[in-house]
Protein backbone atom coordinates (compact mmCIF):
# COMPACT_ATOMS: atom_id res chain seq x y z
CA UNK A 1 0.00 0.00 0.00
CA UNK A 2 1.30 3.35 -0.53
CA UNK A 3 2.70 5.73 1.79
CA UNK A 4 0.00 7.30 4.18
CA UNK A 5 -3.14 6.58 2.57
CA UNK A 6 -4.83 5.26 6.19
CA UNK A 7 -3.69 8.86 7.16
CA UNK A 8 -5.08 10.49 4.43
CA UNK A 9 -8.28 8.34 4.25
CA UNK A 10 -8.66 9.00 8.36
CA UNK A 11 -7.46 12.62 8.57
CA UNK A 12 -5.63 12.25 11.58
CA UNK A 13 -1.98 10.07 12.26
CA UNK A 14 -3.12 9.98 15.89
CA UNK A 15 -5.96 7.73 15.00
CA UNK A 16 -4.61 5.75 12.60
CA UNK A 17 -2.14 5.46 15.31
CA UNK A 18 -4.56 4.23 17.97
CA UNK A 19 -6.60 2.10 15.39
CA UNK A 20 -3.62 0.35 14.33
CA UNK A 21 -2.12 -0.38 18.08
CA UNK A 22 -6.04 -1.76 18.62
CA UNK A 23 -6.41 -3.70 15.92
CA UNK A 24 -2.73 -5.61 16.50
CA UNK A 25 -3.63 -5.76 20.30
CA UNK A 26 -7.29 -7.11 20.13
CA UNK A 27 -8.66 -8.43 23.33
CA UNK A 28 -6.38 -6.39 25.67
CA UNK A 29 -7.88 -3.63 27.63
CA UNK A 30 -5.99 0.01 28.09
CA UNK A 31 -6.15 2.72 29.66
CA UNK A 32 -5.35 6.32 28.25
CA UNK A 33 -1.91 6.80 29.82
CA UNK A 34 -0.88 3.05 28.47
CA UNK A 35 -2.10 3.73 24.50
CA UNK A 36 -0.46 7.30 25.10
CA UNK A 37 2.61 5.57 26.14
CA UNK A 38 2.52 3.27 23.26
CA UNK A 39 1.79 5.41 20.33
CA UNK A 40 3.58 8.27 21.44
CA UNK A 41 0.72 10.55 21.42
CA UNK A 42 0.31 13.03 24.06
CA UNK A 43 -3.11 12.03 26.68
CA UNK A 44 -5.03 14.51 25.66
CA UNK A 45 -5.21 13.55 21.63
CA UNK A 46 -5.77 9.61 22.53
CA UNK A 47 -8.99 10.94 24.82
CA UNK A 48 -10.12 13.07 22.16
CA UNK A 49 -9.76 10.13 19.87
CA UNK A 50 -11.27 7.45 22.30
CA UNK A 51 -13.86 9.49 22.42
CA UNK A 52 -15.08 9.47 18.91
CA UNK A 53 -14.42 5.92 18.68
CA UNK A 54 -16.56 5.54 21.96
CA UNK A 55 -19.29 7.53 20.30
CA UNK A 56 -19.21 5.36 16.81
CA UNK A 57 -19.65 2.67 19.10
CA UNK A 58 -15.67 0.59 18.05
CA UNK A 59 -14.63 1.05 21.43
CA UNK A 60 -16.24 -0.07 24.48
CA UNK A 61 -15.49 1.06 28.39
CA UNK A 62 -14.51 -1.61 30.73
CA UNK A 63 -14.05 -0.39 34.02
CA UNK A 64 -14.61 2.99 35.91
CA UNK B 1 -24.66 18.99 53.10
CA UNK B 2 -21.05 18.84 55.07
CA UNK B 3 -20.31 22.25 53.70
CA UNK B 4 -23.29 23.93 54.90
CA UNK B 5 -23.12 22.70 58.17
CA UNK B 6 -19.49 23.97 58.34
CA UNK B 7 -20.48 27.55 57.00
CA UNK B 8 -23.05 27.66 59.71
CA UNK B 9 -20.85 26.90 62.03
CA UNK B 10 -18.26 29.39 60.75
CA UNK B 11 -20.88 32.52 60.77
CA UNK B 12 -22.13 31.12 64.64
CA UNK B 13 -18.34 31.25 65.57
CA UNK B 14 -17.14 35.02 63.79
CA UNK B 15 -20.49 36.63 65.30
CA UNK B 16 -19.65 34.99 68.71
CA UNK B 17 -16.30 36.35 68.82
CA UNK B 18 -17.91 39.89 67.15
CA UNK B 19 -19.73 40.06 70.22
CA UNK B 20 -16.87 39.57 72.83
CA UNK B 21 -15.89 43.42 71.77
CA UNK B 22 -13.05 44.28 69.24
CA UNK B 23 -9.27 43.44 69.28
CA UNK B 24 -10.41 40.68 71.60
CA UNK B 25 -12.61 38.89 69.58
CA UNK B 26 -10.35 39.63 66.44
CA UNK B 27 -7.32 37.77 68.61
CA UNK B 28 -9.90 35.30 69.83
CA UNK B 29 -10.40 34.77 66.38
CA UNK B 30 -6.81 34.01 65.59
CA UNK B 31 -6.89 31.76 68.69
CA UNK B 32 -3.71 33.49 71.09
CA UNK B 33 -5.98 35.40 73.72
CA UNK B 34 -6.55 32.11 75.26
CA UNK B 35 -5.86 33.45 78.61
CA UNK B 36 -8.08 36.44 78.02
CA UNK B 37 -10.85 34.33 76.91
CA UNK B 38 -10.79 33.07 80.20
CA UNK B 39 -11.00 35.82 82.07
CA UNK B 40 -13.67 37.49 80.11
CA UNK B 41 -15.52 34.26 81.07
CA UNK B 42 -18.84 36.61 81.92
CA UNK B 43 -20.00 36.80 78.82
CA UNK B 44 -23.26 35.75 77.88
CA UNK B 45 -22.85 32.80 75.54
CA UNK B 46 -25.90 30.44 74.17
CA UNK B 47 -23.85 27.16 74.40
CA UNK B 48 -23.49 28.24 78.06
CA UNK B 49 -19.89 26.62 77.68
CA UNK B 50 -18.37 30.49 79.16
CA UNK B 51 -21.16 30.06 82.02
CA UNK B 52 -19.32 27.23 83.40
CA UNK B 53 -16.24 28.43 83.39
CA UNK B 54 -17.96 31.31 85.26
CA UNK B 55 -18.77 29.36 87.69
CA UNK B 56 -15.62 27.44 87.72
CA UNK B 57 -13.49 30.39 88.34
CA UNK B 58 -15.91 31.75 91.31
CA UNK B 59 -15.81 27.95 93.18
CA UNK B 60 -11.75 28.34 92.55
CA UNK B 61 -11.63 31.47 94.02
CA UNK B 62 -13.73 30.92 96.71
CA UNK B 63 -10.77 28.12 97.32
CA UNK B 64 -8.46 30.64 97.60
CA UNK B 65 -7.01 30.36 93.75
CA UNK B 66 -6.91 33.09 92.19
CA UNK B 67 -7.72 33.93 88.22
CA UNK B 68 -8.86 31.36 85.79
CA UNK B 69 -7.60 27.76 86.18
CA UNK B 70 -4.03 28.01 84.48
CA UNK B 71 -2.55 24.98 82.94
CA UNK B 72 0.36 23.11 84.97
CA UNK B 73 3.71 25.06 84.10
CA UNK B 74 5.34 21.73 82.69
CA UNK B 75 2.36 21.31 80.16
CA UNK B 76 2.49 25.07 79.26
CA UNK B 77 6.13 24.74 78.37
CA UNK B 78 5.93 21.89 76.38
CA UNK B 79 3.11 23.68 74.30
CA UNK B 80 4.98 26.90 74.34
CA UNK B 81 8.28 24.72 73.33
CA UNK B 82 6.84 23.09 70.56
CA UNK B 83 4.85 25.95 68.74
CA UNK B 84 8.26 28.22 68.76
CA UNK B 85 9.70 25.10 67.30
CA UNK B 86 7.27 24.32 64.56
CA UNK B 87 7.84 28.50 63.94
CA UNK B 88 11.23 28.34 63.37
CA UNK B 89 11.13 25.12 61.55
CA UNK B 90 8.88 26.49 58.85
CA UNK B 91 10.86 29.67 58.42
CA UNK B 92 13.76 27.80 58.11
CA UNK B 93 11.97 25.70 55.46
CA UNK B 94 11.00 28.85 53.88
CA UNK B 95 14.53 30.42 53.53
CA UNK B 96 15.85 27.51 52.42
CA UNK B 97 13.42 27.22 49.80
CA UNK B 98 14.83 30.56 48.44
CA UNK B 99 18.33 29.21 48.25
CA UNK B 100 18.05 25.88 46.82
CA UNK B 101 14.44 24.75 46.01
CA UNK B 102 15.56 21.65 44.97
CA UNK B 103 16.55 20.49 48.54
CA UNK B 104 14.04 21.26 50.51
CA UNK B 105 10.52 21.53 49.14
CA UNK B 106 8.88 18.65 49.63
CA UNK B 107 7.66 17.31 46.75
CA UNK B 108 4.37 15.07 46.61
CA UNK B 109 5.66 11.86 44.88
CA UNK B 110 4.07 11.55 41.36
CA UNK B 111 1.33 9.48 41.27
CA UNK B 112 2.30 6.36 39.54
CA UNK B 113 -0.72 4.12 39.00
CA UNK B 114 0.32 0.88 40.49
CA UNK B 115 -2.84 0.43 42.23
CA UNK B 116 -4.80 2.95 41.53
CA UNK B 117 -5.12 1.96 37.99
CA UNK B 118 -8.12 -0.14 38.76
CA UNK B 119 -9.95 2.76 39.16
CA UNK B 120 -9.12 4.61 35.96
CA UNK B 121 -11.15 3.73 32.77
CA UNK B 122 -10.01 1.24 30.76
CA UNK B 123 -10.87 0.77 26.97
CA UNK B 124 -11.53 -2.37 24.79
CA UNK B 125 -12.33 -3.13 20.82
CA UNK B 126 -15.99 -4.05 20.99
CA UNK B 127 -16.62 -6.68 18.32
CA UNK B 128 -20.22 -6.13 17.89
CA UNK B 129 -19.16 -3.06 16.30
CA UNK B 130 -20.61 -3.06 12.51
CA UNK B 131 -17.54 -2.49 10.47
CA UNK B 132 -15.42 -4.11 12.93
CA UNK B 133 -13.70 -6.96 10.61
CA UNK B 134 -13.87 -4.98 7.84
CA UNK B 135 -12.08 -1.93 9.51
CA UNK B 136 -9.44 -5.03 11.00
CA UNK B 137 -8.81 -6.60 6.90
CA UNK B 138 -8.30 -3.01 6.41
CA UNK B 139 -5.85 -2.19 9.08
CA UNK B 140 -4.35 -5.32 8.56
CA UNK B 141 -3.52 -4.88 5.27
CA UNK B 142 -2.10 -1.63 5.22
CA UNK B 143 1.76 -1.49 5.52
CA UNK B 144 2.41 -1.03 9.29
CA UNK B 145 5.33 0.90 8.99
CA UNK B 146 6.04 3.54 5.74
CA UNK B 147 9.26 1.93 4.52
CA UNK B 148 11.03 5.00 3.30
CA UNK B 149 10.61 6.46 6.49
CA UNK B 150 12.32 3.24 8.41
CA UNK B 151 15.08 3.45 5.79
CA UNK B 152 15.56 7.13 6.48
CA UNK B 153 15.41 6.90 10.38
CA UNK B 154 17.39 3.69 10.25
CA UNK B 155 20.10 5.60 8.76
CA UNK B 156 20.19 8.23 11.60
CA UNK B 157 21.34 5.70 13.98
CA UNK B 158 24.50 4.81 13.06
CA UNK B 159 26.44 3.32 9.79
CA UNK B 160 23.92 0.30 9.12
CA UNK B 161 24.99 -2.17 6.58
CA UNK B 162 22.07 -3.88 6.90
CA UNK B 163 18.56 -3.85 8.05
CA UNK B 164 15.99 -6.68 7.66
CA UNK B 165 12.41 -6.54 8.27
CA UNK B 166 10.01 -9.75 9.04
CA UNK B 167 7.60 -10.54 11.15
CA UNK B 168 5.70 -7.50 12.43
CA UNK B 169 6.20 -5.37 9.30
CA UNK B 170 5.76 -7.98 6.82
CA UNK B 171 2.27 -8.67 8.23
CA UNK B 172 3.30 -12.46 9.49
CA UNK B 173 2.57 -13.26 12.80
CA UNK B 174 5.66 -15.56 12.87
CA UNK B 175 4.94 -17.94 15.79
CA UNK B 176 8.58 -18.61 15.54
CA UNK B 177 10.30 -17.39 18.49
CA UNK B 178 13.11 -16.96 17.27
CA UNK B 179 12.73 -14.88 14.58
CA UNK B 180 13.12 -11.38 15.31
CA UNK B 181 11.06 -8.57 13.39
CA UNK B 182 14.11 -6.61 12.59
CA UNK B 183 17.48 -7.47 12.28
CA UNK B 184 19.79 -4.65 12.23
CA UNK B 185 23.53 -5.02 11.25
CA UNK B 186 26.27 -1.67 11.62
CA UNK B 187 28.60 0.19 13.41
CA UNK B 188 28.69 2.99 15.36
CA UNK B 189 24.99 2.55 16.55
CA UNK B 190 23.89 4.70 18.94
CA UNK B 191 21.93 2.81 21.11
CA UNK B 192 20.03 6.23 22.31
CA UNK B 193 19.02 7.06 18.71
CA UNK B 194 18.28 3.37 18.19
CA UNK B 195 16.11 3.52 20.92
CA UNK B 196 13.99 6.49 20.33
CA UNK B 197 13.72 5.01 16.92
CA UNK B 198 12.42 1.48 18.06
CA UNK B 199 10.02 3.42 20.23
CA UNK B 200 8.71 5.35 17.48
CA UNK B 201 8.43 2.33 15.05
CA UNK B 202 6.44 0.18 17.97
CA UNK B 203 3.92 3.57 18.08
CA UNK B 204 3.38 3.16 14.36
CA UNK B 205 3.60 -0.24 14.21
CA UNK B 206 1.39 -0.87 17.05
CA UNK B 207 3.16 -3.74 18.74
CA UNK B 208 6.02 -4.54 20.36
CA UNK B 209 9.05 -5.26 17.73
CA UNK B 210 11.34 -7.72 18.90
CA UNK B 211 14.63 -6.77 17.43
CA UNK B 212 18.93 -7.72 17.10
CA UNK B 213 21.40 -5.77 16.50
CA UNK B 214 25.31 -7.10 15.71
CA UNK B 215 27.89 -5.67 14.15
CA UNK B 216 29.16 -6.81 10.72
CA UNK B 217 31.97 -9.11 11.52
CA UNK B 218 29.46 -10.76 13.54
CA UNK B 219 26.64 -11.05 10.98
CA UNK B 220 29.08 -12.15 8.76
CA UNK B 221 31.20 -14.90 10.90
CA UNK B 222 27.06 -16.37 11.32
CA UNK B 223 26.45 -16.06 7.70
CA UNK B 224 29.52 -18.08 6.55
CA UNK B 225 28.51 -20.61 8.85
CA UNK B 226 25.05 -21.15 8.47
CA UNK B 227 23.74 -19.85 11.53
CA UNK B 228 20.06 -21.30 12.07
CA UNK B 229 19.24 -17.91 13.56
CA UNK B 230 20.05 -15.76 10.44
CA UNK B 231 19.18 -18.22 8.24
CA UNK B 232 15.82 -18.90 9.20
CA UNK B 233 15.29 -15.28 8.52
CA UNK B 234 16.98 -14.90 4.76
CA UNK B 235 14.59 -17.83 4.15
CA UNK B 236 11.45 -16.84 5.67
CA UNK B 237 9.24 -14.09 4.47
CA UNK B 238 11.74 -10.20 4.97
CA UNK B 239 12.04 -6.92 3.28
CA UNK B 240 15.16 -5.69 2.73
CA UNK B 241 15.50 -1.74 4.02
CA UNK B 242 19.32 -1.25 3.40
CA UNK B 243 21.76 -4.00 2.25
CA UNK B 244 24.74 -2.43 1.62
CA UNK B 245 26.49 -5.99 2.11
CA UNK B 246 25.39 -7.29 -1.43
CA UNK B 247 23.13 -10.57 -0.15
Amino acid sequence: MSKGTLELLFDSKARVKMLKFLFRNIGAVFSVEDISRRIQERPPVVRREIRRLLEVGLLKQKAK
Amino acid sequence: MKMKKRRKKKIARVRRSAREKGAAGRKKRRGIARKRKTKKAGIKNKTGKRRKTKTLRRKRKAAGKRKSPKRSPSKKGIVRRRRVVKRIHTRKLARRRKEHKRVSVPRRPAVRSVGGSIHKPTYALDTDFEFFYELKDLISKSSPAEKGQMVDKLNRVGRIKLAIASGVFINKENLDPLITDLLIVGDDIDRRKLRTFLRSAEAEVGKEIRFTVMDKDEFQYRLAMFDRFVRVLLEGPHEKLINRLGI
